[in-house]
């Protein structure tokens, strides 16, 4: 993937991460540069602080508070293809993004029938 | 043949699924009112509804890339943000308006404590959404919706005179006897846009196309069901309007409790049209409530970037699971608080017709972007209407609160 030619508001910013097993995990809440030179994508960023960091000051505080302040890098190399969505390398675990963990998870997967299609 | 079976029932669930609580009070009240004289509005409303549904469903059925993609790609994640709190909200007080309504129904229908048969409303709903697939909530409740048809038997009943009624198709300002008349019969137009165009319905049945497996070869028949469903749908509209203004009118009553609208078949039918409407209502009610429920979770997922969808396994998708609880949990918890479902349904008409050009505009820029919709994008005829009606939206999204406030609630 040549990074010369890409549109990273269009093509990057705000689209959606799917994972190798086609699983969503999350969005690209913000992207990394390295402007030294020819300007370069170093890393995608993930998490509600990066994306707080695009909100108003009011709006930022609060969303900061109820939301936290997870914060995650991937590594540009870790972007496998990049269609409507962007798909990475490996499964979501390896990256920290995936959602069947945590309480939520434990919740819904306790209830009857949560683990048949 | 198995096409014409899906096109089929693609319009009776379309068409059962059309009215809701809030349509139904402000079209059985628009007929007490003001007789046949906002007919027109049903229709513009209707013609409004296809616009942006047949829209919606194109888009579906195009692009595996839900409506909420789109906006936060587009817009941008803080008014993308402000996008989804606002059509969230809506759909909330949408869905505590269908809960009230249910209860009542309930309550009708069986005696008991309201507050006893809210909290079973929603364990009902709960146990309905977790445990049906997407299609069987989709057939069960749009079908049985279909049981309100006993209003269009009861409008044909109570024979209306024809020639008066077709001239209330044409749009126009009556002659009234005061200023404050006039701001009522505005507020009228308004609310009834509103409540035929809520904006859950396009958000719903977009993430329902994705839900259903859709792709290209799917337009047509989603052009079909759009324009005949809906249609069919408004008759339903307009017979609750002619029930208002024949039956209800002469006696000075103007149901405020959906119930109400039920005594009509009664009085006309006996036990049974009482009993068929009550269930047409339950079962509509019902499946708004989940359509909305539905729709502020997949919103949210969708803009988060989840994995979202009744086809998932609840335990791959447990965040959307949980967002549709908490919608059914929050907006019980409004009805729980002793607040008028009446008063719910009515700022939830007004609070959605506010936020109607928010979420209209996103779909409008999707349908006719070439680069999200390839050959599929907005055409002529499209284009023309769906800008037509986001003026119209704009205008009545203005005019809104003040003709809430100047007029009462409709009250004059």
């Amino acid at each position: 993937m040549s990074e010369h030619h890409l549109d990273i508001i269009r093509q990057v910013l705000d689209r959606q991460l799917v994972d190798a097993n086609h699983n969503h995990c999350g969005k690209v809440d913000d992207v990394e540069l390295e402007l030294k030179g020819e300007p370069k994508v170093i890393a995608l960023l993930v998490g509600n602080e990066y994306a707080s960091d695009r909100l108003p000051e009011f709006a930022r505080y609060v969303s900061r508070k109820l939301f936290g302040r997870r914060r995650l890098k991937i590594p540009w190399s870790e972007v496998s293809v990049i269609t409507d969505d962007i798909k990475l390398a490996q499964d979501a675990k390896e990256y920290g993004l995936d959602e069947r963990k945590g309480f939520v998870f434990e919740f819904i997967s306790k209830l009857p029938g949560a683990w048949k299609k | 043949m198995k096409n014409i079976l899906e096109v089929f029932l693609g319009i009776l669930t379309a068409m059962g699924g059309f009215v809701e609580i809030g349509e139904l009070v402000f079209t059985v009240n628009a007929g007490v009112k003001f007789g046949y004289k906002l007919l027109w509005m049903v229709v513009v409303g209707t013609v409004g509804i296809i616009v942006f549904g047949e829209m919606s469903g194109r888009i579906a059925a195009v692009s595996s890339q839900p409506v909420f993609y789109f906006i936060r790609q587009r817009a941008g994640y803080g008014a993308g943000l402000l996008t989804l709190i606002a059509a969230n909200l809506a759909s909330l007080l949408t869905c505590a308006a269908e809960i009230g309504g249910i209860a009542i129904l309930l309550k009708l229908l069986f005696g008991g404590n309201y507050f006893l048969l809210a909290f079973l409303t929603l364990v009902f709903l709960l146990l309905v959404v977790w445990f049906l697939s997407f299609q069987a909530i989709e057939r069960i409740f749009g079908l049985l919706g279909l049981l309100m048809l006993v209003f269009v038997a009861a409008a044909f009943w109570l024979g209306p005179d024809w020639t008066s009624m077709a001239s209330g198709f044409i749009p126009s300002v009556p002659q009234l006897e005061t200023t404050s008349d006039y701001f009522v019969y505005a507020y009228f137009a308004v609310a009834l846009l509103s409540s035929i165009m809520l904006p859950y319905e396009t958000y719903f049945y977009a993430s329902g196309g994705i839900e259903d497996g859709w792709n290209p070869s799917a337009i047509n028949q989603n052009r079909i069901i759009v324009i005949v469903g809906f249609s069919l749908g408004a008759l339903l509209a307009v017979a609750l309007m002619i029930i208002g203004a024949l039956y209800f009118a002469p006696l000075l009553i103007e149901p405020q409790m959906p119930g109400t609208a039920a005594m009509a078949p009664a009085f006309l039918f006996g036990k049974w049209g009482l009993i068929i409407a009550l269930l047409g209502m339950f079962f509509a009610f019902s499946g708004a409530a989940i359509e909305n429920a539905l729709t502020g979770a997949y919103n949210i997922s969708q803009f988060f970037g989840w994995n979202w969808g009744k086809y998932r396994v609840p335990k791959d998708a447990p965040r959307f699971h949980l967002a549709w609880m908490i919608m059914f949990v929050l907006a019980a918890l409004i009805i729980f608080t002793g607040v008028d479902p009446v008063e719910v349904v009515e700022y939830s008409i007004v609070f959605s017709i506010v936020i109607l050009p928010l979420t209209y505009l996103p779909m409008l820029l999707a349908g006719r972007d070439t680069d999200y919709m390839g050959p599929y994008a907005n055409g002529w005829l499209a284009g023309i209407l769906g800008w037509a009606y986001f003026v119209l939206i704009c205008i009545a999204a203005l005019a809104a609160i003040p003709l809430l406030i100047i007029t009462h609630g409709g009250k004059g």
